[in-house]
């Protein structure tokens, strides 16, 4: 792989705090990678994992799941959710061969402009390091 | 330990005269080799067809959700009666993780518990002993297995042709039952789980190229779902046309994205019965991929699916102290 590889991460950011957090970062003027292409949801526990298989066959090199703090989510019990939800995907896709430095989870309030920025930077290094996703990704069919 | 037929097929007679059961589900003589056909008996004369031998190694509890459900013609009262089924300990899971999700009633199955010792693995079976047209027989001889062929008795040992499933089995008796059979049998020692430590020794480039050897063989004939006990979706993602989460094409791409979304929607709902991975005719070792899912449920989340019918299910709940270890 070369060295000036710049990962595609697809973001799956919930609505009330990750997706505020991004924001502030914006905001605030911090920089952080570009890699990151931001998808807002109502709530993380709203990350079908089928999503997360989804970006990666669809060209994603690594894909970051974000949401409220265990006890913040607007929803009172979604991110609980989602953290049991994708633990199991996270243990599955490594077992089959999918690096796991491709998928990440974070909490990130609304207020954790910094924070987030050190999660992206974590993911796209780690995406990096990971190299272009070639596993399952769905192929062109060249007639 | 052996399975008394007289007295099974008596208390099948009296539970299918029964006024409130429909039918009953079991197992019944193939009509060649080693076959085990299941039995679908509507009478009490019908129930002299059935046996329980090593070779039943179907899971019957699939038959409960795959009934049709017609509409009921007007000024017609709906059949609502029961069905009867024949569950060894690993099907009994299966009914149970079914009450759980409310995928059937407990008031309309009756459960015929079949204490198992254990189940042969056919493919063994067909590679040493080859399999002709002439019927054959098995049964449980102490430890080992007797196989009956032309008036021939042949003894095997267990070990030999015991199942990979039930060599990993915890609970050779139906958890849940109305009418239990037998004594029921004894818990043996568990064997180490090498087929899933295999791949978790090797790093992950290996593991992408055994999988991508093993999921390249898919032909996308949907057995394994269609044969799980737990895959009973009415509308099932993977058929999906809109949105499409899983092509139709088979392809390497579309091959791993259905296999992963298969084994995940099993997650903390496997009850490790190993029919997916029996019915592949890819010979895809699908067993790995719930045994793997379930042993982290297990020991991660200490749950156990299929074993009380009054627990939550394990994806749609949670509880406040779950592992978070690998989020940032």
């Amino acid at each position: 792989m070369s060295a000036n590889f710049e990962p595609n991460i697809v973001a799956f950011l919930c609505n009330w705090c990750s997706y505020a957090g991004a924001d502030l970062a914006g905001t605030s003027r911090v920089n952080y990678p570009s890699n990151i292409q931001i998808i807002r949801v109502m709530c993380s526990g709203r990350v079908n994992p089928l999503y997360v298989m989804n970006a990666l066959q669809q060209g994603a090199d690594g894909v970051l799941v974000s949401g409220c703090h265990p006890g913040d989510c607007h929803y009172m019990e979604g991110n609980y959710y989602a953290r049991r939800r994708l633990g199991m995907l996270k243990d599955l896709m490594e077992f089959v061969g999918v690096d796991p430095k491709r998928f990440h989870m974070s909490w990130v309030s609304a207020s954790e402009g910094h924070k987030w920025k050190e999660v992206v930077e974590k993911t796209v290094e780690d995406a990096k390091e990971a190299g272009p996703f070639e596993g399952f990704r769905r192929r062109k069919i060249e007639w | 330990m052996k399975m008394d037929l007289e007295q099974l097929r008596k208390t099948a007679a009296e539970v299918v005269s029964r006024d409130d059961v429909k039918y009953l589900v079991g197992w019944k003589q193939g009509t060649y080799g080693y076959r085990v056909a299941p039995g679908f008996i509507e009478d009490a004369a019908g129930a002299a067809e059935l046996i329980f031998s090593p070779l039943c190694t179907a899971n019957l509890a699939t038959y409960l959700t795959l009934v049709e459900q017609l509409p009921v013609p007007r000024g017609e009262e709906p059949d609502d009666r029961k069905a009867a089924l024949m569950v060894k300990g690993c099907d009994s899971r299966a009914v149970t993780q079914l009450l759980v999700e409310k995928g059937i009633e407990r008031d309309d199955v009756v459960i015929i518990g079949c204490p198992c010792p254990g189940v042969i693995d056919a493919d063994l079976l067909a590679e040493k002993y080859p399999e002709t047209e002439d019927l054959a027989e098995m049964k449980w001889d102490g430890e080992d297995f007797l196989l009956v062929r032309d008036g021939e008795e042949t003894k095997i040992a267990r070990d030999e042709l015991l199942a990979e499933k039930c060599r990993l089995c915890r609970y050779p008796n139906p958890v849940i039952s109305d009418i239990m059979l037998d004594q029921e049998v004894e818990t043996w020692e568990l064997a180490e789980d090498e087929g899933v430590q295999e791949i978790e020794g090797k790093d992950i480039d290996e593991r992408t190229d055994y999988w991508a050897e093993q999921f390249e063989k898919c032909i996308r004939c949907y057995s394994c779902r269609n044969v799980c006990p737990l895959c009973y979706c009415q509308d099932c993602v993977l058929d999906r046309l809109n949105p499409t989460w899983v092509n139709r094409s088979v392809n390497f791409s579309e091959n791993t994205a259905f296999n992963i979304a298969r084994a995940f929607h099993l997650a903390g709902r496997c009850i490790e019965c190993g029919e997916c991975e029996r019915v592949c005719p890819a010979n895809i070792p699908l067993g790995k991929l719930n045994r793997k899912l379930a042993r982290e449920v297990r020991d991660k989340y200490g749950f156990e699916p299929g074993v009380d019918p009054e627990a939550e299910p394990f994806q749609a709940s949670f509880k406040p102290d779950d592992p978070e270890d690998f989020i940032l």
